[in-house]
C-alpha cells in the first residue's frame, strides 16, 4: 500500500539524483544531462505532490482532519516543494537549465534534515486549538513562497559572485561556460527577491490578520514576528538601494544572502534559541 | 520645493535621502534583533539582578526591556514616515511630469542610442510606412501617438504608465499602517479578565499599565469547556459568555480559540483557562483539645471557625499541585497572631502534613469549576490597519507585475541611398529589462515583415 511516507521518502532520494544531474551538466557542460535534471525535478515534484496530497487524507483518516502545514516536518517538506515550483517555472521562463544545481540542492537538503533528522518529528499529529483556522493554510503558504523565492535568489547570487570571481579568465570553463551574463544573473536576482518580497509581505499580512482574529492583536514583537519583520526590512533595503541607488550585482548578492540568512534565523533560529507563540512549531 | 533656499531646504534634502532610508531600515532591523534577543517586558529589577551594572546601565537607558515602546524606537517610526511623505512629496509632481511629457522632435541619432532599437530601410513610400506603423503598432502595443507629421514623421506609443504610480500607493499603505497602528494605541486597549465558571465581572487588567479598566457592560462565564485528542492535547476551548448591560442579559455567545465575541467595539479572546474551587468543606481537628469541627467554606470569604475566634479562608487553588492532585491553599488568624497558612491535599485526607497552625485539616468535599482567561481588546485603528495591508499587496503586486513600457518611432525619407525610407523604433521599459528586450526583440520581427525590409 502506497503512503505518503513512501513517496516523501522516494521525494529526497529523487531531489538528490536531480541535483547530481544538474551539477554533472553544469559541471561537464553536458546539456543532455541538465534536461534530465529538469525532467527528474518535475518528476520529483509530481511524487511529492502526491504524498502532500496523501499526507491531507491520510490526517482525516486519523481523525485529526488538516492540511499538512502544521509542524517543523511538514512546513520543510512544503518549503522543499515551493522551492521547486518557483525554479521549475523560472526555468521555463528565462531557459538557463544551469540555475537549477542551487535550488534542488536546497530542495533535497530541506527533505533529507525533515526525514533524518532526530529533531523533527514526522508523524501526523494532532492540531493545537491555536492553529485551527483556515489562516494557517494562508499563513504558511504565502510565508513558504517567499522563503522559497528568497532560496532561488540566493542560488542566483552565488552562482553571480562566483561568476564574478572568474570573470578575468577570458575562456571560462566548466559551470561558467553555460550561465547567463552577469547582467542576465543579476537581474533574475532582482526578479526573485522582488516576487519574494510579495509573498513575504502577503505572509506577514496574513499572519497579521490571523493573530488579529485569534488573540485580538494584530503585532506583538513576537520573536518570530520581529525576525519576519527584520527580513522583509533587509529586502526592502535591497529594492531601495538597487532601484533608486543603482547598486547592482555584487552587493545586491551580498544582502540577497544577508537576508537569506535571516530567512533562516527566522525559520529555524527563532525556533531553537528564542520563545514567543510560535514555539508550537517545534 | 527643490529650490527653496536656507534651513527648511536642508530639513527637506535630509527627509527625502533615501541614504537615510537604508539608515532607518538597518536600524529598525538591529534594534529589532536585540528586541528579540534580550527578554522583552521583563521588570527593570529583574534585568539588573540578569546582567552586570555595565550592561544594566544600558539597557536602562535605552529602554532595552521594552524596547518596541522606547521613545526612542517610536521615534525611529516617526522619522521614517517623516522620510517617506517628504520623499513621496518630492518625487511625486516629477512622475506626473513624466507621465505627461511630450518629447519634441526625436532625431535618428538619440533613438540609435537607445539600448533597444532597431532600425530599417524600406522601399515603401513614407504614407505607406506611416499608415502600417499606426495600423501596427497601434494594434500590437499601444495606440501610436503622432508628434510629427511628415516630411519626417516621429511618434511615441506607450502602455502601463499607472505602473509608475503604484510605488506611491506602496508607500502610502505603509503610512496607513503606521496611522493605525497609533490610532489604536492612542484610542485603544487591551487587558485581561479572569471569569470562573457562574460569575460576572467588569473590570480588565490593562496590558500596558497596572492600571483596571472597567467596562460599561458586565461579562458573565456560564460555563467552560475543554476538550483532549487521545493523545492528551487540547483539541478544543469553549467559554459560553454572557453579556450583562444593565443587569440585563444582552447577548449570549459562546468564544472558541480563533473564534471570538465583540460586544460595543470591545472584542473577548479565549487566552487561557485554569481550575478554580467553588466551594470546600472541611473537618477541622483542634490538636490541643480533640475538638472536631465541620465547616463549608466558599472560596476566598471569610468565615470564623465554630466555637472559637479563629478565622479561615481559603486563598488559592490548584488544580494539580505538584503531582499530588488538587489541593486548596488554607489561611487561618489566630487573635494576636501571624497568619498561618499551607496547601492542603484535596485527594489526600489522611495526609499528616494537612496541618495549619493546631488543626488537623481533612476535606470532605470540594466543589470545583473552571475560570476562563480573556483577552479583551478595542482598537478603532484596525481598520485603517487593514486597508494598509490591502493597499501594500495591491500595490507591491501591480509593482512587480506591471512596468511602464514606451516606443519611439520615426521614419524619414533615406539619404542614404538604401531604399526609400528609414525607420528607426527604440524602446524603453521602467522595470523588467529582459523580459521588454524579449518582447521588444519580437515586436520589431514582426514589424520587420510588416515593412517588407530590403
Ligand atoms: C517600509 C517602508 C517602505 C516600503 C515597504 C517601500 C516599498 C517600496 C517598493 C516595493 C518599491 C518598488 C521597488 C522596485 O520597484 O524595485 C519602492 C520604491 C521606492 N521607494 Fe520605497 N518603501 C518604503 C519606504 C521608503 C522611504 C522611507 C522612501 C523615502 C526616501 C522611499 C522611497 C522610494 C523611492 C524613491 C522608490 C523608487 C520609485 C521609483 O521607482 O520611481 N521608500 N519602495
Amino acid at each position: 500500500m502506497v503512503n505518503s511516507s513512501i513517496l516523501l521518502s522516494i521525494t529526497t532520494f529523487a531531489y538528490l539524483v536531480c541535483t547530481v544531474f544538474y551539477l554533472a551538466g553544469a559541471v561537464f557542460r553536458f546539456t543532455p544531462l541538465l534536461s534530465l535534471g529538469t525532467a527528474f525535478a518535475l518528476v520529483s515534484l509530481g511524487i511529492q505532490t502526491g504524498g502532500i496530497l496523501l499526507r491531507w487524507i491520510e490526517s482525516y483518516q486519523m481523525g485529526y482532519g488538516h492540511a499538512p502545514l502544521s509542524n517543523l516536518y511538514e512546513s520543510l517538506v512544503f518549503a522543499a516543494w515551493a522551492i521547486m515550483v518557483i525554479y521549475v517555472v523560472l526555468e521555463r521562463r528565462i531557459g538557463h537549465k544551469v540555475l537549477g544545481v542551487f535550488p534542488s540542492l536546497f530542495a533535497f537538503l530541506a527533505m533529507a534534515y525533515a526525514s533524518f533528522s532526530k529533531g523533527v518529528d514526522s508523524r501526523i499529529q494532532p492540531l493545537l486549538p491555536a492553529l485551527k483556522s483556515n489562516w494557517l493554510i494562508a499563513h504558511v503558504v504565502t510565508c513558504f513562497l517567499g522563503y522559497a523565492a528568497f532560496a532561488v535568489s540566493v542560488g542566483i547570487s552565488i552562482l553571480y559572485l562566483l561568476q564574478r570571481a572568474h570573470k578575468a579568465n577570458p575562456h571560462p570553463k566548466g559551470i561558467f561556460a553555460l550561465l547567463p551574463n552577469q547582467k542576465e544573473l543579476d537581474e533574475f536576482n532582482y526578479q526573485m527577491v522582488l516576487f519574494g518580497f510579495m509573498w513575504l509581505s502577503l505572509g506577514i499580512v496574513t499572519g497579521s490578520v490571523w493573530a488579529n482574529s485569534a488573540w485580538g492583536n494584530y503585532w506583538s514583537w513576537d520573536p518570530k514576528e520581529t525576525w519576519s519583520l527584520i527580513t522583509w526590512l533587509i529586502y526592502a533595503a535591497l529594492l531601495h538601494a538597487r532601484t533608486i541607488q543603482g547598486w547592482r550585482g555584487k552587493r545586491v548578492a551580498w544582502l540577497s544572502m544577508i537576508g537569506f540568512a535571516c530567512v533562516m534565523f527566522t525559520y529555524f533560529g527563532v525556533n531553537f534559541w528564542l520563545s514567543g507563540l510560535h514555539s508550537y512549531a517545534r | 520645493m527643490k529650490d527653496k533656499a536656507g534651513p527648511w531646504a536642508s530639513v527637506n534634502a535630509a527627509f527625502s535621502s533615501i541614504k537615510l532610508t537604508l539608515f532607518i531600515f538597518f536600524f529598525l532591523a538591529l534594534a529589532s534583533i536585540i528586541g528579540t534577543l534580550l527578554p522583552q517586558g521583563l521588570a527593570l529589577e529583574e534585568m539588573r539582578k540578569h546582567f552586570s551594572p555595565g550592561v544594566f546601565w544600558w539597557i536602562e537607558t535605552l529602554s532595552l526591556h521594552d524596547l518596541y515602546h522606547a521613545a526612542w524606537f517610536q521615534f525611529l517610526l516617526l522619522v521614517l514616515a517623516l522620510n517617506l511623505v517628504v520623499c513621496s512629496l518630492d518625487r511625486f509632481p516629477r512622475t506626473m511630469k513624466l507621465l505627461s511629457h511630450r518629447e519634441e522632435g526625436l532625431s535618428a541619432d538619440k533613438l540609435t542610442k537607445f539600448t533597444h532599437h532597431r532600425a530599417y530601410a524600406t522601399s515603401l513610400s513614407m504614407e505607406e510606412v506611416v499608415s502600417r506603423l499606426d495600423e501596427f503598432i497601434s494594434a500590437q502595443f499601444a495606440k501610436l501617438q503622432p508628434l510629427e507629421s511628415p516630411p519626417k514623421f516621429s511618434a511615441i506609443a506607450e502602455k502601463g504608465g499607472w505602473s509608475r504610480l503604484m510605488v506611491y500607493v506602496v508607500h502610502l499603505s505603509v503610512l496607513l499602517i503606521l496611522a493605525g497602528a497609533l490610532i489604536g494605541s492612542l484610542y485603544g486597549f487591551r487587558g485581561f479578565m479572569q471569569i470562573a465558571e457562574g460569575q460576572a465581572s467588569n473590570e480588565v487588567q490593562l496590558a500596558q499599565s497596572r492600571r483596571v479598566l472597567v467596562l460599561p457592560f458586565e461579562v458573565r462565564c456560564d460555563n467552560f469547556e475543554v476538550s483532549f485528542y487521545d493523545t492528551g492535547m487540547p483539541r478544543e476551548f469553549r467559554s459560553d459568555l454572557s453579556i450583562l448591560k444593565e443587569g440585563l442579559e444582552a447577548l449570549r455567545q459562546p468564544v472558541y480559540v480563533n473564534d471570538p465575541l465583540t460586544y460595543e467595539g470591545v472584542t473577548f479572546y479565549q487566552a487561557t483557562y485554569g481550575g478554580v474551587l467553588k466551594e470546600i468543606e472541611l473537618e477541622l481537628t483542634d490538636k490541643e483539645s480533640g475538638r472536631i469541627q465541620r465547616i463549608t467554606l466558599p472560596f476566598r470569604e471569610t468565615s470564623t471557625i465554630p466555637g472559637t475566634e479563629d478565622r479561615i479562608q481559603v486563598v488559592e487553588y490548584q488544580k494539580e499541585f505538584s503531582n499530588f492532585g488538587p489541593a486548596a491553599g488554607i489561611v487561618v488568624l489566630k487573635k494576636g497572631q501571624e497568619p498561618t497558612g499551607s496547601w492542603i491535599l484535596i485527594d489526600r485526607p489522611d495526609f499528616h502534613g494537612n496541618r495549619i497552625g493546631g488543626y488537623q485539616v481533612k476535606v470532605l468535599k470540594a466543589e470545583s469549576g473552571y475560570y476562563t482567561g480573556l483577552q479583551v481588546k478595542r482598537d478603532p485603528g484596525v481598520w485603517v490597519v487593514y486597508i494598509g495591508f490591502v493597499a501594500l499587496l495591491v500595490g507591491i503586486g501591480l509593482c512587480f507585475y506591471t512596468s511602464h513600457r514606451k516606443l519611439w518611432v520615426l521614419a524619414e525619407p533615406d539619404s542614404g541611398g538604401h531604399g526609400e525610407t528609414r525607420v528607426i523604433v527604440a524602446g524603453r521599459t521602467s522595470k523588467n529589462g529582459v523580459a521588454f528586450e524579449r518582447e521588444f526583440q519580437d515586436l520589431c520581427d514582426r514589424l520587420g515583415g510588416v515593412l517588407i525590409v530590403k
